[in-house]
């Protein structure tokens, strides 16, 4: 029922914009199993209370380290609380982290990569910043940041943004810049155009897609980054149930019970792959210069 | 050359003066009384006073600044708050284990991934190709710990063919040496692997379709000499600058790959300096580790010169 | 005498996402020892792609010769092993294409290049190989060739690179060295000097030698037979001066008619005549053509033109034409 109508659609529709990326999903399975996989993970996400079996934060030391049952489908931790319930739970973090990530370095790093491509001066000074930013591993970044501070979910993401900026920017900046050397912007500016109308009209509708490429990568490396920074203990606070917690949490007792590692890491294992399938996906069908290269 | 070599050597300075200032600037800059925090949470108001006192804070910030720079300059990066140790020396005693874990990383990272990423973009298409491309997908999602965990979980604990974890010097023997660094080397080495494969089979895939590609063709060569010689040898600038940009993937995951089987080194250093808020030892580290990386760039960029004659110095 | 090169309803495909492209469709034509064939068209009539099947260098996932026979000293080429294939590229037969720019890989020495090849077909060792080059190098008439052999392509011109896979293309003293477009992209003046080397490098080696083109007047002035092309397909074969003399096909005729010619007088106001262009397209290619190629664009096609294939008549003097009319 659904099917012909669409098709029929397909025929009569204009190719807008909207309208090719729905139909760039149809053709691209990537981006359809990489999305569907998030979607599930989103889901569970938001409806952990609901789906969790147990209370994650119990701890009822009777039960401890149970291996999987029907009653602990995925066994319990050394504390004896439910491992699947910490699961369930600790896909908020992950997701909390990659996305928000995604969207302040994005933010950040398009307003000082306009800015860079637009300035000369301010080129200058950030870029040098950016590079020495990027000497540095994100991860040992971000531990610094994390040594002078109290721990907690928003100093982490605080933390892992910052590494991820100058990403973006060089992006940013080097759209910017080749679309300045354009023939059409090169007479748009000899014909007077202020440069905040161009940067609207012109520039902004070309990094986006780079930009949306981007972040979705910025995002994996992000849910990557707060697991291991949870993992080394240096990311949100222990008893918070975050994958890369229950993992550093599982460490003394891994080789009695492998569960409490393999099953979250292989959860954010899935994760990272969906979040990166999504983003192959995106930029063969966004950025097809971009994808000739990788 | 001798000059290109120099004025790359150059350039390089004010990337690390970014990095000085950064940790610098970090650790007066950062909200709250960081005093407070490395001292701890059941710190008296001497005992905070004594840190600050310890990391300088008491003085001026631009007496402050000189004084760490002069310092830094001579080699001195200050003492541990806790063992009050020099970081220096702190940091020289552990780099043997480190160095050897990354150095057998790269190098095996690299001679596998090259060879794998040159068959993928020879049978582009056919199934040797969707399984190594299968394989860097995965390999690019895999969190280094949780892969170092499955790794310990069948090859220590199952088959108890290796080590579940520790290190040895290479003076103690070689085979107890590779022994203890196959597992982290592998666990470490993946997701660079899957990079630099990526990448090789693209940079390949492009260079296959090129008109001297053809004229080797035409002209009958072995297909080794072609792929090997007239394709890696072009496609040969991107995969080095992305073994380049992966050192930096390599240096976090040594932090973990070290924690989790328990090596001695820098990564070590890192986390229990953290877990102890010993500020100055993360800051040595943070110059330490950005150094590296800078002169792993600086001599992939000399490298260049030497992959494409068209480059000139 | 059977001829060097024999090639027999030669059928080409490429496999695209719009359906396959017949690029050859059933073309024949010889080559004697010692002689100098062109093969003249349009861009898109399928001259390269015949070159690249008669050394089976169509990329097997693109395309493929689906029938049709290529016999080269007396063997088949078609059915052939690819390692058998490769000890005969390079050194009986070899060939040299149209961009000296990009065909000279950038990465490697000029010296390298030669030598590599008589290495690989003359089983010589390095040194011969690289003393080879030279030879080869200065037999093309590239000055200081022993500093050349260390240079790389990006430091000669264009009309040197081109030289320089002339030597390559000879180094082993090929029985065939066939040319696509070998002057196309080079500067008018160039042009001359490259195909005079060909010619007394032919005289001097004996190779035959294969001349793809679409430029009538390097046809004239190189060759000793001309088989012209036209969506796929042979239209007419004609020894050089018989086809200049008296050009048969409509489209042949019409080729001529399009190139610019000095010895037409000028009118009294100093204009020469407009040149003729051919009126239409040239077909698409993933639709079988029914009846002659060139009905479609043709001043004297009839209804039998579309409908049949005409058949190849002898005009008299190895001068062979497919037109109905012509030849009615």
């Amino acid at each position: 029922m659904a099917t012909p109508a669409t098709s029929f659609a397909d025929d009569l529709a204009p190719p807008s914009r909207r309208f090719s990326l729905l139909r760039a999903i149809r053709r691209n399975p990537t981006i359809a199993f990489g999305g569907v996989l998030l979607l599930l993970l989103v889901i569970m996400a938001i409806f952990a209370p609901l789906i969790a079996t147990h209370d994650p934060f119990r701890i009822t030391p009777v039960n401890r380290l149970r291996p999987p049952s029907e009653r602990w489908w995925f066994g319990t931790d050394q504390f004896g609380r439910d491992v699947f319930s910490r699961t369930v739970y600790g896909a908020r973090v992950s997701l909390i982290v990659g996305l928000s990530v995604a969207a302040f370095s994005s933010l950040l790093g398009l307003a000082l990569g306009l800015a860079c491509g637009y300035f000369r001066r301010v080129d200058a000074i950030v870029m040098r910043v950016m590079d020495g930013l990027m000497a540095i591993p994100s991860i040992l970044l971000a531990i610094a940041l994390i040594t002078l501070t109290r721990p907690g979910l928003g100093i982490v993401i605080v933390a892992i943004v910052i590494p991820e900026v100058p990403r973006i920017v060089r992006v940013v900046r080097a759209v910017v810049l080749s679309i300045r050397s354009q023939p059409y912007i090169e007479s748009a500016i000899a014909g007077g155009t202020r440069n905040l109308k161009l940067l609207l009209r012109h520039v902004l509708p070309n990094t986006l897609a780079p930009l949306i490429v981007q972040s979705t990568y910025v995002c994996a490396s992000a849910m990557l980054v707060e697991a291991g920074l949870s993992f080394l203990g240096a990311g949100v606070p222990p008893e918070v149930p975050s994958w890369g917690n229950i993992i550093a949490q599982g460490r003394t007792f891994f080789q009695i019970a492998p569960w409490t590692i393999l099953i979250p890491g292989a959860f954010l294992a899935v994760t990272v792959l969906a979040v990166n399938l999504l983003g192959d996906g995106l930029r063969d069908r966004l950025d097809p210069r971009l994808a000739r290269r990788l | 050359m001798t000059a290109y070599i120099v004025r790359r050597l150059f350039a390089t300075l004010p990337v690390m003066a970014v990095v000085a200032m950064f940790v610098f600037f970090l650790l007066r800059f950062a909200p709250g009384d960081p005093a407070a925090i490395i001292a701890g949470d059941d710190a008296t108001a001497e005992s905070i006073a004594a840190v600050r006192v310890k990391l300088g804070l008491d003085r001026p910030v631009v007496e402050q600044f000189g004084v760490w720079l002069w310092d830094l300059m001579r080699g001195d990066m200050g003492v541990s708050i806790f063992s009050n140790l020099p970081v220096t020396r702190l940091i020289a005693q552990r780099v043997e284990p480190t160095l050897a874990l990354s150095l057998s990383t790269l190098f095996v990272a690299v001679a596998l991934a090259i060879p794998i990423g040159v068959v993928a973009a020879w049978k582009a298409r056919k199934l040797v190709d969707r399984l190594v491309m299968g394989f860097a997908v995965l390999g690019f999602a895999m969190p280094v710990f949780v892969l170092a965990y499955v790794l310990i979980y069948f090859f220590a604990v199952q088959w108890q063919l290796l080590p579940v974890q520790g290190y040895r010097p290479v003076g103690e023997g070689f085979w107890p040496f590779v022994e203890c660094l196959i597992l982290p080397s592998v666990a470490l080495g993946v997701t660079y692997m899957a990079l630099i494969a990526r990448i090789t089979r693209a940079s390949m895939l492009e260079v296959l379709q090129q008109d001297y590609i053809r004229t080797a063709n035409a002209k009958g060569l072995a297909t080794d000499r072609v792929l090997l010689l007239h394709a890696l040898k072009n496609a040969a600038v991107p995969i080095v600058t992305v073994i380049g940009i992966g050192i930096a993937l390599l240096i976090s995951g040594v932090v973990i790959t070290e924690t989790v089987f328990n090596i001695p080194g820098l990564g070590r250093l890192t986390v229990d300096a953290v877990l102890k808020r010993d500020y100055p030892i993360v800051q040595g580290l943070i110059l330490v580790f950005a150094a590296a990386k800078v002169l792993v760039n600086l001599i992939i960029d000399i490298s260049y010169a030497f992959l494409d004659p068209r480059i000139r110095y | 005498m059977t001829a060097l090169l024999e090639v027999r309803d030669l059928h080409t495909q490429f496999n695209t996402l719009d359906g396959v492209v017949r690029a050859v469709d059933g073309v024949s034509f010889d080559l004697a020892r010692g002689e100098t064939l062109g093969i003249v068209g349009e861009s898109g009539c399928g001259k390269s792609v015949t070159a690249l099947s008669i050394l089976r260098l169509i990329p097997a996932e693109t395309g493929q010769i689906a029938s049709g026979s290529i016999r080269f000293d007396g063997r088949e080429l078609t059915g052939l092993d690819e390692e058998a294939m490769k000890r005969l590229r390079g050194h009986h037969i070899s060939m040299i294409f149209q961009e000296p720019m990009t065909s000279l890989n950038p990465v490697l020495t000029v010296g390298t290049q030669i030598a590599e090849n008589v290495v690989r077909h003359l089983g010589v060792p390095w040194r011969a190989g690289r003393e080879r080059a030279f030879e080869m190098l200065s037999l093309v008439r590239i000055a200081d060739a022993r500093r050349r052999l260390d240079e790389y392509p990006h430091q000669l011109s264009g009309g040197m690179r081109q030289r320089v896979m002339i030597a390559m293309a000879l180094s082993c003293d090929p029985q065939v060295l066939i040319a696509d477009e070998p002057t196309t992209a080079l500067d008018v003046t160039i042009q001359a000097q490259i195909l005079d080397l060909m010619l007394e490098l032919k005289e001097k080696t004996g190779t035959a030698i294969v001349l793809i083109t679409h430029d009538l007047g390097v046809v004239a002035e190189t060759t000793e037979r001309v088989v012209v092309m036209y969506a796929g397909r042979k239209v007419e074969e004609a020894p050089v001066e018989a086809l200049f003399e008296h050009p048969l096909h409509p489209y042949t005729v019409g080729l001529m008619r399009a190139i610019p010619r000095l010895d037409v007088e000028a009118d009294i106001a100093g204009k020469r005549p407009r040149l003729q262009e051919i009126p239409g397209l040239v077909p698409i290619l993933t639709r079988p053509i029914i009846g002659c190629a060139f009905a479609a664009r043709c001043p004297l096609a009839t209804e039998r033109c579309r409908t049949e294939v005409p058949p190849f008549v002898d005009a008299g003097g190895g001068h062979t034409v497919a037109c109905w009319e012509v030849t009615r």
